[in-house]
């Protein structure tokens, strides 16, 4: 049964030293008491950012927040709020954080009520094409309090203080990309938001250009400014025609609104911006690659150093920083990087966006705190797996991320735990796999986006990814050898190891995780010649079991007369001929069909 | 003098005002989810019913509007529908004919159908 | 430099300048890291990555080529596993690249084959599929073979880079990745100028110039036929590297009995021609100074240039020389007033030039070169293809008797042997204009200020009071810059020198590739090669064509005089604007 409140308890280390692991304890005392158990869940967060009024209780629906909360108060408000329905109002705080706005609307829902959203903040929310939705909701505030009482190496501390690291998927820590690009000399600078969002599957960019452009640009505004430069580039893919187009729309209210052109707000500061459409390859993410695309060259990668900073769009210093990262820098600027700092772990700060995919019951677009588990993603917000089907993998970090088995489940999303793990944040894909998937199939699927990907400048990934392609595809056809497994390994690494940017880096990633953790699936494959998930055709014989009636169902629907049998009699396959269409699978109403 | 901040403070004002004149503070608030995954899943034409509805007069003191994505995929199209001392509500899986029976029951009569419910 | 910093390889510390690649530092400390894409000429490309090395402390291998050394850096150039990675990395270039090694042109003198050599590759890992395309023949002198390109992007880079003609480029993407022009265009319809740069720096046989040998051997049989020869300047002083010597040896006496012995009747001197050019185009250049006609004048010997011209300065036509180039002007010669000499029908001769340039071979095809029906050079083969026919023949080069060229196209001054290094057309059109112009003989000939490797050179020299402006460009990317200087000031230079390839002709894209121990285009070989000519120069009593007796004898036997009729109808053509596909009009001309 779906709990009807959750009760949100912030676990952060402020709200524990205030003694809030003894409310939880009363709470659930409280709870049973009432009989209320079934209906309230326990939410246990980690650091909600409202330290100063710990121990913070978030009560959904309603998003009431109540601050300051002892042991004492406890049946007061199980009582009165989770019982009778009114909120205890003696106990309820004001927190003006610019991420609550969201909750009060979406709080109720399990799905999100145990995100948290800071880049996404209006997303959902306000009316995108309108500006006035924006400046409603203390939009373009952080650009004027910037303007008006920051100097630029103040905007750079900022960022510095709050420890957001780039959310295009390395994870450099942004604060000192700007410092390194800010302190360049020259007057001619640029500022890039990377918005070529490639993974298949991924739609973090889209959504958060789409559901808040204004965020974006006035992150990057604030970037321009912290760095001294005077034109900004949003480099976007020509597939997202809606996010082009309310970009655009976006870019020409800000300008009526003097927030970009001439003399920002009235300040000495100009500066302006334009769009730039990327062609759809997946290599124009990478930084250096997308530099040679809006100077209007072949989207290559070239060797760094020398970094974007200090020689990048026309040879001039440049600042490259992701969408998400992006929009993150309007709530430190307000908020403060010191307040931002206390979201997440101690390495990776913040929250970050994942799209959720594949085998799970919700699937969508989540902001969750860096430090929440890939288990309570997956089946807190995510709801599990759908069919009663096992958990097999969880692949993070798009095409060129690792496959974590059950074990890792535990692991917290942070760039360090994950790259522990074997996988990447990457820029945030999600993909859960059950047990109907085949891992050495899955692999290969994301080796063939990255082979077919591959820019073709460097030689391990050019012809790397191409030859551990073409061991994996015979492996999956039955034709595996022995001798095969050490050398996807040995490819891999030199792959990984050799190549000249990210992309080619990053490829070997789905294939050496699957390796390490599912290394008994590719044995079965090579030598048993068996595909435990039934997904590898080659290696599937379907067989008729004494289930058979006699139907002849399947023996009229093979289309190459494999099935034989009398009527009323067990049916049989013939292995020579059958082309393993699974055709008679699915048509056998009996399951008297079955792969093996 | 002037600075940004109370520049920017005065846009906020008359923004908030225009909101307001736009009927923000009818009693029943409507917002469809318009991103490109939501058109993909049938948004556009949930839309034209709403605002359909309006252009003729059949649904009044109702401001709408669209928004972005709010993440839940699997459910889209959403609705939203915001009361004041209400708790909001939000259908998903919105078709047109879902959209008709949310005006004629929810707006117009205040029946939340709650099997549509997230 | 600043102060020196130390760094350690394979854990021995070495005192080194900063501001230089890992590469650069241990080239100099005597460990030569394996590469191939890398060449430093050009822009770092980082795409082959058989130069990586191991830095303490970073993740990934770091490509030695790009990566700066810094203070306390611990590389590690050769361990097991690294060597394996690099041994790995040119194997999967071998696994896409034919492996017909022994019918190669390149075969025994391809950067690959050397590499896959020294990084032992004794057997195959990864075979799988392999790339197969067409070659494109449509060329008359450069052949493009994709399936036999390893991707180091070197073509691209020199294309554009130092010829700025950007006819080449990647195409499509991953294993699928090939180097061609736009559109995927035969070469023929391309921008290309047949300039041969890209066969130069071409660490395989991806780029080959179009092979005529075969033809050739053919006809030096024909008993029908008077077999002709000329040799360009810059052919005697490269060929000699073809057959293992060092640069800078001129072999003109060895080339002419080569010749000899491959069938040739009469061997004539490109130089010849040189002369016979300097005097038709210094007297074009003094009448254009009498006449207040168009200047600056541009010279137009060099046939990739010329194209290059049509192509994307044709608002410059105008200003371009009307003489043919020498190789046209003594093809011209070859088949009128020699044949007359002879009393041979023109068509029974076999016209051929031995040259250090792909592009003659495309020269020698256009239509507007033609006389009374005739081409002056019926086969163009290059130096390369020339020290390999006289392999083939089993002609013992080092070690023959070097013999004399034949009258009456045969002798030289010294001003026609510099002709193939980047200035030496200025310099000796100068010695002869500089005559005719004041009545004065040029005593001080060596014009220090255009010679050498500079991109652009300027000099001024007093002529009668008056000042002559000259610049001189070499390599089609200076050319474009001086170009463009011309554009925006006409009035700058009076007489301008263009040569196509970087160090002008002895640079040319058939010249012999380079060996296991150098590089291609290396600049001291370059000097090497152009000393030879300036030596070949300062050896001779003659060094002013208008001096040379055999072009005063021609003059008085045939042509008259410079510019006369006889010498408009084989001496002179007209250029005319090339659009090609992809170009837009009005920024080609500005």
């Amino acid at each position: 049964m779906r709990a009807k409140s959750i009760l949100t308890l912030c676990d952060g280390p402020t709200c524990i030293y205030k003694n809030s692991r003894a409310i939880r304890d009363a709470l659930e005392t409280e709870l049973k008491n009432q009989g209320l158990s079934d209906e309230v869940g326990i939410h246990i967060s980690g650091c909600l950012g409202m330290c100063s009024k710990g121990p913070i209780l978030i009560v959904n629906p309603g998003y009431t927040i109540y601050g300051g909360v002892t042991v004492q108060d406890i049946p007061e408000i199980v009582q009165e709020h989770l019982v009778r329905r009114r909120p205890v109002a003696r106990l309820a705080v004001q927190e003006d954080h610019l991420y609550n706005r969201f909750f009060r609307i979406f709080g109720d829902v399990d799905f999100f009520g145990r995100q948290m959203r800071i880049a996404l903040r209006n997303c959902g929310i306000i009316d995108p094409e309108k500006i006035d939705d924006y400046l409603s909701v203390r939009g373009y505030e952080a650009l004027a309090k910037v303007l008006t009482a920051m100097s630029p190496r103040e905007v750079i501390d900022e960022v510095k203080k709050s420890g957001l690291r780039g959310r295009g998927g390395a994870g450099f820590p942004t604060g000192l990309k700007w410092e390194f690009t800010a302190r360049e000399t020259g007057n001619e600078k640029y500022v890039i938001c990377n918005a070529d969002e490639g993974d298949p599957g991924a739609f973090m960019d889209r959504s958060a250009i789409e559901g808040d452009p204004h965020t974006v640009l006035e992150g990057i505004i604030i970037g321009g400014y912290a760095i001294g430069a005077a034109k900004g580039i949003v480099y976007i893919r020509a597939e997202y025609p809606l996010a082009i187009q309310r970009l655009e729309k976006a870019i020409a209210a800000a300008r009526e609104n003097g927030l970009l052109g001439k003399r920002i707000l009235g300040s000495d500061f100009s500066f302006d911006m334009e769009i730039r459409l990327g062609a759809g390859a997946f290599v124009c993410g990478e930084e250096t690659a997308l530099i040679h695309s809006i100077e209007g060259r072949r989207g290559m990668p070239t060797p760094r150093p020398p970094y974007p900073s200090v020689k990048g769009l026309f040879g001039k210093p440049t600042l490259i920083n992701n969408v998400e990262t992006w929009a993150n820098i309007p709530v430190i600027m307000l908020d403060g990087g010191e307040w931002f700092s206390t979201v997440g772990t101690e390495t990776s700060k913040g929250t970050k966006v994942f799209a959720l995919a594949g085998k799970v019951h919700n699937t969508g677009l989540i902001e969750v705190p860096m430090g929440t588990t890939l288990r309570e993603i997956i089946y807190d917000i995510g709801g599990g797996i759908p069919n009663g089907k096992k958990f097999k993998a969880v692949q993070t970090g798009g095409p060129s991320g690792g496959c974590l088995p059950e074990e890792y489940l535990d692991t917290q999303i942070d760039y360090e735990s994950l790259a522990a793990a074997g996988s990447i944040m990457g820029s945030g894909g999600m993909i859960v796999i059950d047990e109907d998937s085949c891992m050495v199939n899955l692999a290969k699927f994301f080796l063939e986006f990255t082979q077919d990907e591959s820019c073709g400048k460097c030689t391990p990934c050019r012809g790397g990814t191409k030859r551990m392609l073409e061991i994996l595809t015979r492996i999956t056809e039955g034709n595996g050898k022995e001798g095969d497994i050490e050398k996807l390994e040995r490819l891999g690494q030199m792959i990984k190891k050799a190549s000249l940017c990210g992309l080619g880096q990053s490829a070997p990633n789905p294939v050496l995780s699957t390796l390490k953790n599912f290394r008994h699936e590719y044995e079965e494959h090579i030598f048993q010649k068996k595909c435990r998930a039934g997904i590898c055709s080659a290696l599937v014989t379907y067989e008729i079991t004494e289930k058979c009636i006699g139907c002849g169902a399947c023996r009229r629907v093979c289309p190459v007369n494999a099935i034989s049998g009398k009527r009323q009699e067990r049916h049989a396959i013939n292995q020579e001929t059958c082309i393993k269409c699974g055709q008679c699978f699915t048509t056998c109403k009996f399951d008297a069909i079955v792969k093996a | 003098m002037v600075t940004p901040l109370d520049i920017i403070k005065k846009k906020r004002a008359e923004a908030v005002a225009r909101i307001i004149g736009r009927g923000y503070l009818s009693t029943k608030r409507v917002y469809v989810g318009m991103a490109t995954c939501e058109i993909a899943a049938g948004s556009k034409e949930v839309m034209e019913v709403f605002r359909q509805s309006i252009a003729k007069g059949g649904l009044k003191d109702v401001y709408l509007s669209q928004k972005g994505c709010a993440g839940r995929c699997n459910l889209e199209p959403t609705v939203e529908i915001v009361e004041e001392g209400k708790i909001p509500v939000k259908y998903g899986k919105v078709t047109p004919e879902r959209a008709r029976q949310i005006i004629e029951r929810h707006l117009k009569n205040n029946e939340v159908i709650e099997e549509w419910l997230i | 430099m600043g102060k020196s910093i130390t760094i350690h390889i394979n854990d021995k510390p070495y005192k080194v300048d900063p501001g230089q690649t890992i590469m650069q530092a241990a080239d100099k400390l005597g460990f030569h890291i394996p590469r191939l894409c890398y060449h430093p000429k050009l822009s770092i490309e980082g795409a082959c990555r058989v130069c990586i090395v191991e830095v303490e402390g970073m993740k990934n291998y770091v490509a030695s080529c790009s990566y700066p050394v810094n203070d306390g850096m611990k590389i590690r150039t050769n361990t097991p596993e690294l060597r394996r990675a690099r041994r790995d990395i040119v194997e999967l270039i071998l696994d896409n690249h034919p492996l017909d090694c022994h019918i190669c042109d390149r075969n025994g003198n391809c950067e690959l084959q050397r590499l896959s050599y020294s990084m032992g590759i004794k057997a195959r890992h990864f075979e799988g599929e392999r790339k197969n395309y067409d070659e494109d023949l449509s060329s008359q002198a450069v052949v493009r073979n994709p399936n036999k390109c390893i991707l180091c992007g070197r073509c691209v880079r020199i294309c554009s880079e130092i010829q700025h003609v950007h006819n080449l480029s990647q195409a499509y993407r991953g294993f699928r990745t090939v180097v061609m022009p736009a559109y995927n265009m035969p070469f023929s319809e391309s921008v290309c100028t047949t300039c041969g740069q890209c066969i130069n720096v071409c660490p395989t046989a991806a780029f080959v110039e179009k092979s005529y040998t075969q033809e050739l051997f053919e006809r030096l049989n024909d008993p029908g036929l008077v077999k002709v020869v000329q040799f360009a300047p810059s052919v005697r002083a490269a060929i000699g590297e073809a057959f293992g010597l060092e640069p800078g040896h001129n072999m003109e006496g060895q080339l002419v009995a080569a010749l000899r012995k491959l069938g040739f009747d009469y061997i004539f001197d490109t130089q010849f021609a040189a002369d016979l050019t300097i005097m038709e185009e210094a007297s074009e250049f003094l009448e254009r100074i009498q006449n207040k006609g168009k200047l600056p004048m541009i010279t137009s010997c060099s046939s990739a240039w010329m194209k290059c011209m049509e192509q994307f300065y044709p608002d410059l036509i105008d200003n371009v020389s009307t003489c043919k180039s020498p190789m046209s002007m003594n093809g011209a010669m070859i088949k009128s007033y020699f044949a007359e000499k002879i009393q041979v029908d023109p068509k029974k001769i076999l016209s051929v030039a031995v040259m250090c340039c792909t592009a003659k071979k495309y020269e020698a095809d256009r239509p507007e070169l033609m006389f009374d029906g005739l081409r002056g050079v019926d086969i163009v083969v290059t130096t390369r293809e020339t020290a390999w026919m006289i392999k083939s023949a089993g002609i013992d080069f080092l070690n023959i008797e070097p013999e004399k060229t034949d009258a009456p196209l045969g002798l030289s001054s010294g001003a026609g042997a510099i002709f193939g290094t980047t200035g030496g057309v200025m310099e000796a059109a100068i010695r002869t204009a500089y005559e005719l112009y004041t009545g004065e003989t040029l005593v001080d000939i060596e014009l220090e200020n255009i010679r050498g490797l500079q991109g652009i050179k300027e000099a001024a020299i007093q002529m009668d009071g008056q000042e002559l402006r000259v610049a001189v460009a070499h390599g089609l990317g200076n050319a474009c810059g001086l170009l463009d200087l011309v554009r925006m000031d006409p009035g700058r230079y009076q007489f301008v020198e263009i040569m196509g390839c970087p160090g002008g002709c002895i640079g040319g894209g058939g010249q012999p590739y380079a060996g296991a121990n150098s590089i291609p285009l290396d600049e001291e070989v370059l000097q090497k090669r152009a000393k030879a000519l300036y030596d070949l120069d300062r050896g001779k009593t003659i060094r002013r064509s208008h001096d040379n007796p055999d072009i005063q004898k021609l003059y008085r036997e045939f042509l008259q005089r410079p510019l006369s009729a006889t010498s408009h109808k084989y001496l002179h053509t007209h250029y005319q604007a090339k659009l090609p596909r992809g170009i837009i009009p009005d920024r080609a001309i500005y």
